[in-house]
């Protein structure tokens, strides 16, 4: 069973050291834990003011690495110059799609730039990436406010663009959210990624999974920032069928990203 | 033998279909994932607690002792504003049932506050821990004016060292590396549990560097697959996982595995 991971990192956080974050490292780990292939996006590129150099670092880091890690860019729609990054994204790196931050880059999903972000990614057939939270709220470094993406307000983006494939990850509280509530009339172009949905108790993985269905849940892991080990868990106890979760573990995400 | 120091019960509901359906739901997820014992308390009671509150509450955690024997381990819970009562119940919970084996404290006063004294020199009186609600965050401050964070616990060491204080949930979502390096300096029977939602690579590891295997106790605080997952992922010696699985709190609370 291949072992695609949506949920990787390289490169530096703003508010705490990260171990395993140099792609020897963070091939390493994934090694260890029996994950075949990630989709990595830079760290620092989040929070430099200017985030292509960090999207240099990421393509400069995976060099050697390119069987095993899969670029995905940080863009700024709100950033002078950003069409530029997002073609040399594509053009020279090779991303399969890019990951964006509203949270950190001072714009809202609802904001004319991102509509503009999603329809050049609608051009480019690349899929978006949001990060409902990069770092639990309550550890907020004193310089810096980012609350989480509300996931209707996501829901509602992917129902503003429903030519574009979007991914969520470090998501929870779909349950009462509009994408399971309005499962039947939105579009079906949103991928939920597991890292942070319980498996147990409340169970919302399985609510997810049978509502939109095992073919639109990713599994991901929040490495090296995050540990692997609860994600393994999660996809160990889910209450689903062998099939459904080599579509979960990394079929899916192939597919989506035609790899 | 792995104990999970810092869970919760809420049962009976005597209004659900199956009034012990939640702790149901527990119980099967300790035992996919290998957890053999929690230590529950009950906080279902508008905070700060009322007397007639928090005595609801330890009569449906005894209760639920007797429900999962074997399987639930208590703690009770007071509000120390409440001197005499808070003394009362603690008495009350401890001689009602052996397999409540200490005191949960929320966060009705910081740890340092002198209103938590009585209840610290009952607890060293009768030799038992303290685990106390817990956590260092700069965001939504109002929420939880009296929070104790660890240099509340630290303090509250150096005045009485004797006092075995846990402090909750690192991966509470907090600032662990704060909490962690507040407690360095204190006595060594302050220590912390592992539990909360926050996976962060490295936190346990941080932890043992800093505070020492000795001072850690494996918990999940209902976060069951972030508290299992991180605890199996983290690097340390068996030796030390031997140590917070369970030794640790064995060694606290004066019990065989």
């Amino acid at each position: 069973m291949m072992i695609f991971d949506t949920n990787a990192y390289l490169g530096h956080w703003f508010a705490r050291q990260i171990r395993h974050n140099t792609a020897p490292q963070l091939v390493a780990l994934m090694d260890e834990n029996d994950i075949d292939k990630a989709c990595v996006g830079s760290l620092s590129a989040i929070m430099y003011r200017n985030g292509q150099p960090g999207n240099e670092e990421l393509a400069e880091e995976i060099a050697d690495h390119r069987d095993r890690l899969v670029p995905f860019g940080v863009i700024n729609p709100d950033y002078a110059d950003w069409e530029h990054d997002l073609d040399w994204c594509v053009n020279e790196m090779g991303a399969k799609g890019i990951r964006i931050y509203p949270q950190y880059h001072n714009y809202t999903l609802a904001d004319g730039c991102c509509a503009e972000l999603c329809q050049a990614c609608q051009e480019r057939g690349l899929v978006v990436t949001l990060v409902q939270r990069q770092v639990d709220y309550r550890q907020s470094h004193w310089m810096v406010d980012a609350p989480d993406l509300v996931l209707d307000d996501i829901a509602q983006l992917c129902s503003n663009h429903p030519e574009v494939n979007f991914v969520i990850l470090n998501g929870i509280g779909f349950v009462r959210s509009r994408f399971v509530t309005e499962a039947d009339t939105l579009p079906k172009n949103s991928y939920i990624e597991i890292s942070r949905s319980a498996a147990f108790i409340a169970n919302e993985m399985k609510t997810v999974v049978d509502t939109l269905g095992a073919g639109r849940v990713l599994f991901g892991t929040g490495i090296p920032m995050k540990y692997p080990g609860p994600a393994f868990l999660k996809m160990q106890h889910i209450e689903t069928s062998e099939e459904n979760k080599q579509k979960i573990f990394g079929e899916n995400l192939a597919r989506l990203l035609d790899i | 033998m792995l104990i999970d120091v810092h869970a919760h019960c809420q049962g009976p509901l005597e209004d659900e279909d199956d009034p012990w359906g939640q702790e149901k739901l527990f119980v099967e997820a300790m035992d996919a994932l290998g957890i053999d014992i929690a230590v529950v308390s009950n906080l279902s009671t508008p905070r700060p607690a009322t007397v007639e509150g928090f005595r609801k509450c330890n009569r449906d955690m005894l209760a639920a002792l007797k429900e999962f024997r074997g399987r639930f381990w208590g703690y009770a819970y007071v509000n120390s504003g409440y001197s005499r009562e808070a003394l009362a119940e603690i008495e009350y919970c401890l001689e009602a049932d052996e397999d409540c084996i200490g005191v949960k404290l929320y966060n009705e006063y910081q740890i340092s506050d002198p209103a938590v004294h009585p209840v610290i020199e009952k607890c060293i009186e009768l030799d038992v821990p303290i685990l106390q609600h817990a956590g260092h965050s700069l965001v939504n401050t109002e929420a939880q004016p009296n929070i104790t964070d660890s240099a509340h616990a630290a303090a509250l060491g150096r005045l009485y060292p004797e006092a075995k204080v846990i402090v909750a949930h690192l991966g509470g979502g907090g600032d662990w590396e704060w909490e962690i390096k507040a407690l360095r300096d204190t006595s060594p029977n302050i220590s912390a549990d592992t539990s909360g939602s926050v996976t962060d690579e490295g936190l346990l590891e941080y932890a043992i560097e800093i505070l020492g295997a000795d001072r850690l106790h494996f918990a999940c605080d209902m976060s069951v697959t972030a508290g299992v997952g991180k605890f199996m992922s983290a690097k340390m010696s068996d030796e030390d996982r031997n140590k917070i699985a369970s030794e640790n709190f064995l060694q606290l609370v004066g019990r065989e595995a």
